[in-house]
């Protein structure tokens, strides 16, 4: 009788062990995401640092209870190595996973998924900013001002600082795909409202070793500025055959030489590290504060960074920081959602994300989103490469970018 | 006038890497008349390892650029020994199969690294200023690049006409049967061809990652960019490779310089070679130097 007593309260205490180890768990909720990005692969090297910004950021959250009430986001991040099929396989994974919002990647991944995401109604938040996305489509949240924002904004930056009477003659160096064309369409379509640039010729380029005979051709035509929209790579080879050539131009729009500028993903510590000193002058468009700023912003960047052990090279990419404010955006619709008192799902978060507005220490301007506006930060720095970090020279919103728009 | 130049100077320079790149393509073809589809990784593997001597551990550029060939040269050796040679006899397709299998391991292993997903260059070793002559320009890396690129074409040359090895090399190439009734190890050959394959593509690599920055996903791309090349030099010929390379540089360059923006053309740099690859091949279906077999029965 006695160890039929002992038996049961031992079996108490083990219950009481167990349940006091489970219940501060189980107090909280867990919320399910999902992220898609090349983690290896083609475009990995912006990929990468994207995807620790991101993981660093939900990370965060989870360990400083920044939702409140013990409530964690988890947010399985896989490699999608750049493949649009493998892109889709794990979106229907995250699907019957029950996930909130999706985070992509990359352009062919969005389009070959636009449908998708507009049949099964699930808030988007993706790395490409291709305008296109967003176009006929209203589940996806840019995070921050499109490619063609920056080609048109260069283009018209290109306008506002041009010497002389004359109209800038410009080139575009694109990719050649509908990442690299989406943007020189839309600066036409500028140019048709008005803006006053000649697009002298369009570079689609290959795998080039060597771009000499491209830039004494671009030189030859007249052309003053080359406006490119591809990745860092191709870029650094013809900046670096720029300077070989002598043909750089020391100073903004200098006659008779080429200045060069360039889109998101043409840009950042990557080029500096490719090309080296030949990147001295380039002129970049992008939305994200740069830690080379070394302001209050940088600060928390690089301190979430050390938080987890991150190399410099990871701290200090602008690819950081848009994995960082790709996470911001997802948390921010969460908590807010949370604080309407409403449900979390995907239906409300929706509703939420229309009239999301915060401020990031990763972005150059606020987030703000609402039922019309489906890009969060319009505003976009302009920088200048100068003594081997990217400087900020002013911050520059398209004006052009409202009548192309209203034209579609 | 110094346009034209220009264009004919950078056309050499670009096709002459092109043709140190396609080496170790037609190396590895004229022993065992394999086509190497991990040679882009290779190349890479090659700029990377220089790159990791170089910067983390503070070894001289020179001597880590010869210690890549020569990690290279063992590198493909093995990978040769381990993979390779028990495929001697079997169907070519199943080797050409191992290669593809063996591009998609090394790719697995570099993105295990950072260098699979970062951009890095190399430091500044040579001067920066270019050398100009009579309004050419050509920078100290491409030239460097040229006069290494030439020094070991002529060294490969040299050794594949006058060497014992390189003789017995060739007379494997020509018939297997007939070299292993003379003696020759067919089997070292086949190793001795992958390493020294192994080594021309890490020289390749350090040049195209001077020029390019160091970038996995472009300097694999060579790999099979120098495709062309070997097919238009015929794939067994060490000559074919240089001269074809050279075309193809001068090619991509002249369309690039001539035809491209004007007439409504553009992409012709790109387009160009493979155009005119294909007219070769219409009258000389083995390449400009390849062997035209005849097979009698």
């Amino acid at each position: 009788m006695k160890s039929k007593a002992t038996l049961f309260f031992n079996a108490f205490l083990v219950i009481m062990f167990v349940f006091a180890f489970t219940l501060p768990a189980s107090a909280g909720k867990t919320y399910k995401l999902g992220m898609s990005l090349a983690i290896t692969g083609p475009t990995s090297d912006a990929g990468n640092p994207y995807a620790k910004g991101a993981e660093d950021w939900f990370k965060f959250v989870n360990e400083t209870d920044y939702l409140g009430d013990g409530d964690k986001i988890d947010c399985p991040i896989r490699d999608d190595q750049y493949k649009n099929d493998t892109t889709k396989r794990f979106f229907e994974e995250f699907l019957d996973d029950g996930i909130l919002i999706f985070l992509s990647y990359a352009t062919g991944g969005n389009l070959a998924l636009k449908r998708d995401f507009e049949e099964v109604q699930i808030p988007v938040i993706p790395a490409s900013y291709h305008e296109g996305l967003i176009v006929d489509a209203n589940y996806t949240f840019m995070p921050v001002a499109t490619y063609s924002e920056n080609a048109v904004g260069l283009a018209e930056y290109v306008v506002e600082k041009h010497k002389g009477t004359d109209t800038p003659q410009v080139a575009f160096f694109i990719h050649p795909s509908a990442f690299g064309r989406g943007p020189l369409e839309d600066t036409r379509k500028a140019i048709a409202e008005g803006l006053k640039i000649d697009i002298v010729e369009v570079v689609e380029h290959g795998t080039d070793l060597d771009n000499t005979a491209m830039l004494q051709r671009l030189q030859s035509k007249g052309v003053q500025y080359v406006i490119c929209h591809t990745v860092q790579t191709p870029v650094a080879t013809m900046l670096t055959d720029a300077q070989r050539l002598g043909v750089s131009a020391a100073s903004f729009g200098e006659k008779g030489k080429l200045t060069f500028l360039g889109a998101h993903y043409t840009g950042g510590s990557d080029l500096i590290a490719l090309a080296g000193t030949a990147t001295e002058g380039y002129i970049w468009a992008d939305s994200y504060n740069l830690t080379s700023e070394k302001n209050e912003k940088a600060k928390k960047q690089l301190e979430l960074a050390e938080r987890y052990g991150r190399d410099d090279k990871a701290a200090n990419s602008h690819n950081y920081a848009a994995g960082i404010l790709a996470a911001q955006i997802a948390t921010e619709a969460i908590k807010e959602t949370k604080k309407a008192g409403l449900k979390i799902n995907r239906e409300n978060i929706y509703k939420t994300m229309q009239a999301l507005n915060f401020n990031s220490f990763a972005a150059a301007g606020p987030v703000t989103y609402s039922p019309t506006e489906r890009i969060g930060v319009d505003v976009m720095n302009i920088y200048v490469a100068k003594d081997g970090v990217f400087k900020k020279i002013q911050a520059f919103e398209s004006q052009y970018i409202q009548k192309v728009r209203a034209g579609r | 006038m110094s346009y034209f130049f220009q264009i004919v100077v950078s056309g050499i320079v670009v096709g002459s890497i092109y043709a140190l790149a396609a080496l170790g393509l037609v190396l590895v073809y004229k022993s065992s008349r394999v086509a190497n589809f991990a040679h882009g990784q290779i190349i890479a593997a090659g700029a990377f390892i220089t790159f990791f001597l170089t910067v983390r551990l503070g070894v001289p550029i020179f001597f880590s650029f010869l210690a890549s060939m020569f990690i290279t040269f063992f590198l493909a050796m093995s990978v040769e020994r381990i993979f390779l040679r028990r495929l001697i006899g079997e169907p070519i397709i199943s080797v050409i199969m191992v290669t593809i299998g063996l591009a998609s391991i090394f790719d697995g292993l570099i993105y295990l690294t950072p260098f699979g997903s970062e951009n890095f260059s190399f430091p500044a070793f040579l001067p920066t200023e270019s050398i100009v002559v009579g309004g050419v320009s050509i920078s100290w890396t491409q030239l460097v690049g040229v006069i290494i690129t030439f020094v070991l074409i002529g060294c490969f040359s040299w050794f594949f006409k006058k060497s014992t090895v390189g003789i017995s090399m060739r007379a494997v190439s020509d018939d297997q049967f007939g070299a292993m009734s003379v003696g020759i190890s067919v089997p070292r050959v086949f190793a001795l061809a992958w390493a020294t394959a192994g080594l021309s593509a890490a020289a390749a690599g350090c040049i195209i990652g001077n020029i390019t920055g160091l970038n996995f996903e472009t300097l694999h791309a060579f790999g099979i960019v120098v495709f062309p090349v070997v097919i238009l030099g015929g794939l067994d010929s060490i000559l074919g490779a240089v001269v074809a390379g050279i075309i193809m540089g001068l090619i991509q360059q002249f369309a690039s310089g001539y035809l491209d923006g004007n007439f409504g053309l553009n992409g012709t740099g790109d387009v160009m070679p493979y155009i005119i690859l294909l007219i070769i091949l219409l009258f000389k279906p083995h390449g400009l130097f390849g062997i035209h077999e005849i097979e009698r029965v």
